[in-house]
């Protein structure tokens, strides 16, 4: 024992002069750093409820419930994170892979309540002193849970793809398919948009579990014209992915379209469930659209016999004939066709009702009848010269095309129009070696194309022209013809009507073209329908009245498709067929006099 | 040992193991724990006594069990990244490293250069924050609560600089497979640099007061002596085996993160003592504050921190099992995981080093000391019984 | 590598693994592991009994035991996995040449229900203290199921689904896939 052992131990009297570490009283408030994981904040509107907050939660303390003033619609699920604080561990992942970035956490953490049920609340729902406080936990620049961007789809540069009908996007590789496929968060908000409400996160799973047979067969559940479905759909799916709300919306078409590209239509019978024994009633189905086939394939399946009537000389109806090759390769609307024929389906081709066949001999002869006949007749401009020559529509073009035709359209185009039909009208005339350009009544924005669409035209050198109304058409002098147009202002229509394109006195332009393509939109036509069955169908606008199985004003007459629903898409008709195919399951079964 | 006589007021060893009756009147059998200032965390001793002797000492764990390994069983890989940490609460940040470093492991996943950095610094100081929770453990249980005060009071502002770092006080939740969750905030280094200096010079007051006190020095100088040969026998670790003067420290011996980019001599002692234990774990905390300070100068700058995973709600790991180790301040601790293809671990097992230093070890020690000596002995082994159920 | 070679001389090891430079996997068989670990301790410098546990393979009806052993020469980790029948399990003790493994020994039976044979204190309790349910670690015991039984849920939790609600709300009659 040395004497500094004794000593060295008062050596620290000299702290007491030092300013102490305490806090004096009264004790402030210590606001948490500027990192704390305090209380969660929720920006409300921002939060869409997908629920990925409630998945990651390894402490079960979020619940999914609704929320006053939040109502289910598409894109948002009307659901918000409600956070039990008893189990609650402070972690912070669900703030970390919070798709739509609306849920972070303030840096409070004081706070005193006497009712244990107060610790259980909706962030941002429910008042709280934090709910606009700046400081607290946020995802950092650099750290992310999830993957922003989307696998890039491999495609054709415009300079190649405008030169052929090759298919322009070539379609995902496995390795590309998974790694799009992992991006998903399966919250499954995408479903209830999807007309035919397809289970989109089940088949994704399917794909990171690399089983194209259990994916193959989730997809034909809700859908069988996937291989056309998986290159043209209009993906109302992907304009509410959670994703995109993050950056782009997983590539649901696309990952779609890799499930039916990786199986041969040879092994489908042995994925997909067979048909029931035939229960004897038979159907008849007019047009043989996505409509047309998509109930005769549900219908089948439960036992019916199908006899489809088409008017064209192949089955597809505007899958083949309207959309160019290009994007929709007519072998993969035979695969969807042929698997559908392989059940049992009879397809009569080149057989119009109406015409070849009386629609009252089918009324008698079978127990119900579908028809989904689409919208031929394409509108006119209504302008003057419409009837000179080198006025053509753009469904006509197309409807050339496909039949093996050269369409006569010389050097130089305009197409009038700003929907898929009128890109597709332009896309084609560019393969044709013409210079094209489009006109269109709106802006851009207002474009019913979609956006790809409308980028790709664009992309492979159609000149896109706005606000501008075709006045009329002459005779030109070097070409063909000379198209006179105006240019309009956009005029506000008040709160939730579009703004109107109103022709801007005085303004008038001239192009000279060789051709001139309407693609304005199209209206069915019901001539087939005798007037006896016709009276006890009611038509509004043009449209077919149904209710929600499908059924005309006639118990016996089922409809779908574009004549019948204003979406006018593909998967839209295919959700008709479905929805008939039930409805008259049900009408045979239950209501019809035996 | 003391050497058996014929009239020996202990009762006779078998096996190590004392052989008396309690009904002779001559024993008496206290409980010291679960709740017990001298005991680190929830755990007792049930220590039986003749006058103030301990002739035998059971261990009791289990006031605490919550079943980590179990609970993993169920979550998925980044789910147990909350859950890891809570396995210990002065040094959470092991946990999360040896996790996340496993599953990085069976992933097949590179992280940052700037992200190892990162880590290292985090855990240099997580290793000095429970030093200077140990010492107010250590010299609380001799009775100089005082000193206690004074680091306890740094190890709050040692938190402070980790809840600006990380956004949480004790349960940082930082270190995650892939990286780290954030980059320093500004202004961030020189306060942890000025927090070196406070903390070096109140370390000089401490063994001032501590490590100079003849008081301190005659009850914990030969108090449960550690001899080189029991070192392997019992498993023991880290500063244990250090003063037994086994130059023993996995970070200088299997690197991990940066250490080998770090200048440091492993510390030894010659006899492991609670002094001598105490004096190894002082030059320790002068270490960590010395590779601090190394790592802030010589860390890159800037640069990324996390790697982008595959989508964490999918993530399925490919089946393969590793062990992956580290130095913290009580010694080796340890992840042992096993996947079994799955997207949750089939096995996790945490070797933490209070497992045997806390139970067989302490056992053994224990006999023959003063009862008013066990919570020294026990806190100069450092133990937090946590990682021993874990 | 060379103790692998030589211990499969004499012992039934198989299915050497290099997870890592420092780090290898085998396999032993059940009679020799005692032996094969006794070997690594006394001849090729394993002195430190890193940790020993079981990892449960319920399908395949096996226990693995895992014993890790640490060499400090080389740094070197030895991992040795003994696979053995989920059923009436019993293993030889290996408390006489580490007293650690006692304390790993006496978990073990408490958490699997392996027994050891002669393993000091292997009886008591270690931290489960009057537990009458089948041995916790073992994964056909079910946490959640036990969770829910032993403390009541709080009442007033409900959640739902966002694809459920959204059908009930958006499209509640329409085609359902059959």
């Amino acid at each position: 024992m040395s004497l500094k052992d004794i000593i060295a131990p008062f050596s620290v009297w000299k702290r007491a002069l030092e300013k102490p570490y305490t806090n004096r009283k009264p004790i402030e408030t210590r606001p948490g750093a500027d990192r704390y994981r305090g209380f969660h904040q929720n920006a409300i509107d921002q939060c869409i409820g997908c629920g990925t907050c409630e998945e990651i939660c390894q402490n079960n303390a979020i619940d999914l419930v609704p929320l006053e003033g939040k109502t289910s619609s598409h894109g948002d699920s009307g659901l918000r994170p409600k956070i039990d604080y008893g189990r609650c561990c402070w972690c912070a992942l669900c703030v970390d892979i919070c798709p739509t970035g609306s849920l972070g956490m303030s840096n409070e953490y004081i706070w005193i309540t006497t009712d244990p049920e107060d610790f259980r609340f909706i962030p941002g729902g429910e008042s709280k002193p934090w709910d606009d406080r700046a400081e607290g936990y946020r995802r950092a620049e650099g750290y992310d849970l999830l993957e922003a961007e989307r696998v890039e789809m491999p495609m054709l540069s415009f300079e190649e793809s405008q030169k052929s009908f090759i298919e322009m996007v070539q379609g995902y590789s496995k390795e590309q398919a998974m790694e799009e496929a992992d991006r998903c968060v399966a919250c499954g908000i995408c479903i209830a948009t999807c007309p035919a409400h397809m289970d989109v996160p089940a088949y994704i799973e399917a794909i990171r579990n690399d089983d194209m047979g259990e994916g193959l067969k989730i997809v034909y559940n809700a859908n069988p014209l996937p291989a056309s479905c998986g290159r043209v759909c209009s993906h109302a799916c992907e304009y509410v992915c959670a994703m995109k709300h993050k950056g782009e919306a997983i590539s649901i078409r696309w990952l779609k379209r890799y499930i039916i590209d990786q199986i041969y239509l040879g092994d489908y019978k042995e994925i997909l469930k067979s048909a029931d024994e035939s229960n004897g009633k038979k159907i008849a189905v007019i047009g043989s659209g996505p409509g047309g086939l998509s109930a005769a394939y549900y219908l089948r399946l439960l036992g019916y016999e199908i006899t489809v009537f088409d008017a064209n000389e192949k089955a597809g109806g505007m899958l083949r004939y309207g959309i160019p090759e290009y994007r929709l390769p007519y072998e993969q609307v035979d695969k969807d066709v042929e698997y559908i024929r392989q059940l049992g389906v009879t397809i009569n081709q080149d057989l119009k009702i109406g015409v070849d066949r009386d629609f009252k001999s089918l009324y008698d002869e079978y127990d119900a009848i579908f028809f989904s006949t689409g919208l031929k007749d394409p509108y006119g401009l209504e302008i003057a010269g419409e009837d000179l020559p080198g006025v053509q529509s753009g469904l006509d073009i197309l409807d050339e095309v496909t039949k093996g035709k050269t369409p006569d359209i010389g050097k130089s185009v305009v197409v009038v129009g700003g929907g898929n039909v009128a890109m597709d009208a332009a896309r084609t005339s560019r393969r044709y070696g013409a210079e094209v350009t489009i006109l269109y009544r709106r802006r851009e924005v207002d474009m019913p194309a979609d956006e790809e669409e409308i980028h790709e035209s664009q992309g492979e050198g159609c000149k896109l022209v706005t606000q501008a109304i075709p006045l009329r058409v002459e005779k030109g002098d070097s070409t063909r013809l000379k198209l006179f147009f105006g240019m309009a202002e956009m005029v506000d229509q008040g709160e939730g009507q579009r703004p109107k394109p109103v022709l801007i006195e005085g303004s008038e332009e001239v192009i000279e073209c060789d051709s001139v393509i309407t693609a304005i939109g199209q209206e069915a036509d019901y001539s087939f329908i005798p007037e006896e069955i016709g009276k006890n169908l009611v038509f509004n606008r043009g449209m077919v009245q149904i209710n929600e199985f499908r059924q005309t004003g006639d118990s016996k007459i089922f409809a779908g498709g574009d004549i019948a629903n204003r979406k006018r898409d593909a998967i839209s008709a295919i959700a008709d067929g479905h929805s008939a195919a039930k409805g008259i399951d049900i009408y045979l079964t239950n209501f019809k006099e035996k | 040992m003391v050497k058996e006589k014929e009239n020996s007021k202990f009762p006779p060893l078998v096996d190590g193991k004392s052989q008396y009756d309690l009904t002779s009147g001559k024993y008496l059998r206290v409980w010291q724990g679960p709740q017990h200032p001298g005991i680190t965390g929830n755990m007792s001793l049930e220590l039986t006594i003749c006058g103030d002797e301990i002739i035998d000492c059971k261990t009791h764990v289990g006031y605490l069990h919550r079943g980590f390994e179990k609970l993993m069983e169920r979550r998925k890989y980044i789910q147990c990244f909350p859950v890891v940490c809570r396995i210990c609460v002065p040094e959470p940040d092991f946990n999360e490293y040896l996790f996340a470093a496993c599953t990085e492991e069976l992933a097949g996943i590179q992280i940052p250069e700037r992200a190892e950095w990162i880590r290292t610094l985090n855990l240099e100081m997580a290793r000095l924050t429970s030093f200077l929770m140990w010492i107010g453990g250590q010299a609380g249980s001799f009775g100089m609560g005082t000193i206690g005060q004074w680091t306890v009071t740094l190890r709050d502002y040692m938190l402070d600089l980790f809840e600006e770092l990380t956004g949480g006080r004790i349960y940082h939740m930082y270190m995650l497979p892939g990286g780290v969750r954030a980059d320093f905030p500004p202004g961030w280094i020189n306060k942890l640099l000025d927090t070196l200096k406070t903390v070096e010079k109140t370390l000089d007051d401490v063994e001032l007061a501590m490590m100079h006190n003849a008081v301190f020095k005659m009850r914990a100088k030969g108090l449960g002596i550690i001899t080189p040969d029991m070192v392997d026998k019992y498993g023991i670790t880290g500063p244990n085996a250090r003063a037994a003067g086994v130059a023993r420290d996995i970070r200088k011996d299997s690197p991990y993160l940066v250490y080998d980019k770090l200048d440091f001599e492993i510390v030894t002692g010659t006899k492991s003592d609670a002094y001598g234990r105490c004096e190894v774990r002082i030059k320790e905390m002068y270490q960590s504050i010395d590779l601090i300070r190394q790592i802030v100068e010589k860390m890159p700058k800037e640069g990324p921190f996390f790697t982008k995973l595959p989508n964490v709600l999918h993530w399925r790991i490919p089946a393969g099992h590793t062990y992956k180790r580290a130095e913290c301040t009580r010694g080796e601790y340890g992840f042992y995981v096993q996947s079994d293809g799955s997207d949750k671990p089939r096995r996790t097992y945490v070797r933490g080093p209070s497992y045997t230093h806390a139970v067989a070890l302490m056992e053994h020690l224990a006999i023959r000391t003063n009862i008013a000596d066990t919570a020294g002995l026990m806190v100069s082994l450092h133990t937090y019984p946590p990682e021993i159920e874990r | 590598m060379t103790e692998f070679n030589e211990l499969s001389r004499q012992f039934q090891i198989s299915d050497l693994k290099e997870q890592r430079a420092d780090l290898h996997f085998f396999h032993a068989s059940k009679e020799h592991a005692v032996a094969v670990l006794t070997s690594l301790k006394e001849k090729y410098g394993y002195t430190h009994l890193v940790f020993f546990t079981v990892v449960d393979h319920l399908e395949k009806n096996e226990f693995h035991l895992t014993y890790m052993l640490h060499n400090y020469e080389k740094h070197h980790d030895m991992g040795v996995v003994v696979k053995i029948a989920r059923e009436n399990v019993q293993m030889e003790s290996i408390h006489h040449l580490w007293p650690a493994a006692a304390t790993y020994q006496q978990e073990i039976r408490e958490m699997y229900g392996v027994e050891f044979p002669g393993s000091p204190g292997l009886y008591e309790n270690f931290a489960l203290e009057g537990w009458e349910d089948i041995p916790p670690m073992r994964r056909d015991f079910d946490t959640k199921e036990y969770s829910d039984k032993t403390y009541y849920p709080r009442p007033g939790r409900e959640s739902h689904d966002p694809r459920e609600y959204m059908k009930e709300n958006l499209y509640p009659g329409e085609a359902e896939t059959w």
